[in-house]
């Protein structure tokens, strides 16, 4: 698995806080150790020093009642006398005796040197022994003290050692992700700018002003970056949009040359009217498809600008049909289609752009003719998947698309495997993707699926609005400037 | 029907099809290859509608339109290249009736004419004068004053929007009727078209054209008139 920055800084941190409180931890636990240990044997030496005089003295003086004497120098205090006097053993207590006392130390002071030693015993308790020879009586005294008091401070300040390395460690962690979030923040906002940018907001740009000294230059080559990338962008849109542009003027001469024809055919002889005839029908489809690349070009460039109004969903649907029936480029014969109307969406009112919303319709409907054998229902529902919004769906008894295709037919001059003709009343490769892109601005969608005969099922869902207040007079509002 | 049309466009080949097609649908033509021509022109002999590209070198359609609604309240069609712009908008508020989209469908064109040149339709009841405010209107006169005397100004699309509006004072009326009523469009007519008049309207008869008094919006219905 590979870890993030993120996570492999925070890992940094962590395992720095962790090794610095192992070190400082040590560091102040073997100092306190050290210094608690050498204070504590040279009291311990002062004291069996002391004794030792005390032990010659009394020897000296004669008296023989040496474990009275032991008891007696032993008594307040934690430490146990053992003296061995001409090879024979006391010691004032039961558990610490001469078998206790290590054997090294006791051969070196039996030897005639002084020598201390810490050490634990079997039971767990440390102690320390002072061994002190006193060569005028021929006799060796040994103090054994108990450390079990200094070993509890010890083990205490180990506790407190280790609960402060793991604090630590955990700040450090904590910093470390801080410092991560922190220093990954400037990507996080980069991160965001290209989002925007592929999401079609070319406008977005860094703030320099407001980047971190350290990235300016990184903001500033991302911004030179996304500055030629709108440039290029544009230079296509505008091309595509002043190509389109261009072919109106002169389609304009045409239509309004051919209408004067069209208005004179009566007199013109049958094989001139049939020639008329066709001109006139190819440059109705040639102006629907010149108005098709305008209308894609622009949505390319962004520069739709909608105007929705408010509409009976019903009435719009209904509407549509019948009107674009009859600007249909070609249709079957018969009339429009029937709209069959759900009873729960009688009175649903939506936003839209109608010319929009025409089209919408009438390149669906041109498309089940093209493709799908023509349209066998066109229906108004409300959407199964959510509440607020309507469908509007336009069923054909085609051969239906393959579920691979479903997304691929709304791409611009996307032909589907299943359409290789080009006949009479071919369109212009580009109906359903302006169907997704009307759709798209008017805040609606558009997908396709199986109908339940296995052709094809476009169903388009808009956002329904809530039901007007009848009462909301005098309020400034332009109800349809979106 | 007949009348006279003044075409303003810079194209050579368009202004002589335009000609050819309204000609051939009745109307007597008359055209302009500049702003400052089709001025010329208007101030020459008056025509009944004028038709102005908006796209046009030097003095610009919106400039046109501007300098025509100074003098005269002739319905003025503009033509434009693009319907989902602000060049709409701000061709109706320069003081444009309609407008038409290229490439146009020239028996569409002689529609729209036809709708503008119409007389105001006779109302099923005749509303008769009304007075709201301090204004006075009088629909058979095709006047509109204040009760001073004074006349109000307005296009002759302006007055009959005003004229369906007080036919049913306190009734709301729905863009779709109106654009039907006063512009004779179906139901796919721009209601650009009657906000874009009724904010003009405001002007001329609200006291605060922000805050009307008279000429009311009600949401996702409509407009009505509340003497």
């Amino acid at each position: 698995m590979k870890l993030g920055i993120g996570a492999r800084i925070t890992a940094v941190f962590g395992l720095g806080a962790l090794i610095l409180s192992i070190l400082m931890g040590g560091l102040s636990y073997f100092t306190v150790r050290h210094f608690l240990l050498a204070g504590r044997e040279s009291a311990a030496q002062h004291q069996a020093f002391t004794n030792a005089n005390l032990v010659r003295t009394y020897i000296e003086g004669g008296n023989k009642k040496y474990v009275v004497l032991l008891s007696n120098i032993d008594a307040g205090t934690d430490a146990h006398s053992v003296l061995v006097h001409r090879a024979k053993t006391y010691d004032s207590s039961l558990t610490v005796t001469a078998a206790s006392i290590p054997h090294e130390l006791r051969k070196v002071v039996l030897d005639g040197t002084a020598a201390s030693q810490t050490y634990r015993t079997p039971q767990g308790t440390a102690e320390i022994v002072i061994g002190v020879p006193i060569p005028s009586v021929r006799a060796d005294y040994f103090d054994v003290f108990d450390l079990s008091d200094l070993d509890h401070t010890l083990r205490v300040l180990a506790l407190a050692l280790f609960v402060a390395g793991g604090i630590t460690t955990v700040l450090g962690i904590a910093l470390g992700r801080f410092a991560s979030t922190r220093s990954l923040r400037p990507l996080a906002v980069v991160s965001r700018a290209a989002g925007a940018i592929a999401g079609g907001e070319l406008d977005t740009r860094l703030d320099l002003e407001a980047a971190d000294p350290d990235l300016e230059g990184f903001t500033i080559s991302f911004n030179a970056m996304v500055d030629q990338l709108q440039e290029r962008i544009e230079r296509e849109a505008r091309f595509n949009s002043d190509v389109s542009h261009e072919l109106r003027s002169p389609l304009t001469t045409l239509a309004a040359a051919m209408e004067v024809l069209e208005a004179d055919r009566d007199d013109l002889p049958p094989r001139s009217r049939r020639a008329l005839q066709l001109l006139g029908d190819d440059l109705r489809r040639f102006q629907r498809m010149v108005g098709d690349l305008l209308e894609m070009s622009r949505a390319e460039a962004g520069s739709v600008d909608i105007f929705l109004e408010e509409v009976n969903v019903s009435e719009l649907v209904q509407r549509s049909v019948e009107t674009g029936f009859g600007h249909m480029v070609a249709h079957g014969p018969g009339g429009p289609p029937e709209v069959e109307v759900d009873a729960a969406v009688r009175s649903w009112r939506v936003g839209v752009d109608k010319r929009r919303f025409e089209r919408v319709m009438v390149n669906l409907m041109e498309n089940a003719d093209h493709y799908g054998g023509g349209v066998t229902g066109i229906a108004v529902q409300p959407d199964p998947s959510a509440s607020d919004r309507v469908e509007v769906i336009v069923d054909d008894e085609g051969p239906g698309i393959d579920p691979l295709e479903r997304t691929k037919v709304f791409e611009r001059f996307y032909r589907g495997s299943a359409s290789g003709r080009r006949g009479t009343g071919t369109g212009s490769g580009l109906g359903l993707a302006l169907v997704a892109e009307h759709m798209h601005v008017m805040h609606g969608s558009v997908r396709v699926e199986s109908s339940p005969a296995g052709g094809a099922r476009f169903v388009l869902t808009l956002p329904v609005l809530p039901e007007p207040d009848g009462d909301g007079e005098a309020d400034e509002h332009q109800g349809g400037d979106a | 029907m007949s009348g006279r049309i003044l075409v303003v466009e810079d194209d050579e080949r368009i202004r002589s099809s335009m000609r050819l097609a309204l000609e051939s649908e009745g109307y007597e033509v008359r055209d302009a290859a500049s702003g400052e021509e089709g001025l010329d022109m208007f101030a020459e002999a008056p025509p009944d509608v004028a038709l102005i590209d908006l796209m046009l070198p030097g003095m610009d359609g919106f400039e046109c339109c501007r300098a025509l609604r100074r003098s005269s309240a002739v319905p003025i069609i503009i033509v434009t290249a693009r319907s989902d712009t602000h060049d709409v908008v701000a061709g109706l508020e320069a003081g444009a009736d309609d407008y038409v989209t290229k490439p146009f469908v020239a028996k569409e064109l002689a529609a729209r004419i036809r709708a503008l040149l119409r007389r105001a339709r006779p109302a099923e009841e005749d509303p008769g004068a009304l007075t709201f405010g301090d204004l006075q209107l009088l629909p058979e006169q095709g006047v509109l004053r204040h009760l001073n005397g004074e006349e109000v100004h307005c296009t002759r699309t302006e007055f009959r929007l005003l004229c369906e509006l007080a036919a049913s004072p306190n009734k709301v009326l729905s863009r779709e009727q109106l654009l039907d009523r006063v512009w004779g469009y179906d139901y796919f007519g721009d209601g650009r078209l009657v906000d874009v008049h009724i904010r003009r309207l405001r002007t001329k008869v609200e006291v605060d054209p922000a805050v009307p008094q008279h000429i009311l919006t009600v949401r996702g219905m409509g407009y009505k008139l509340v003497p």
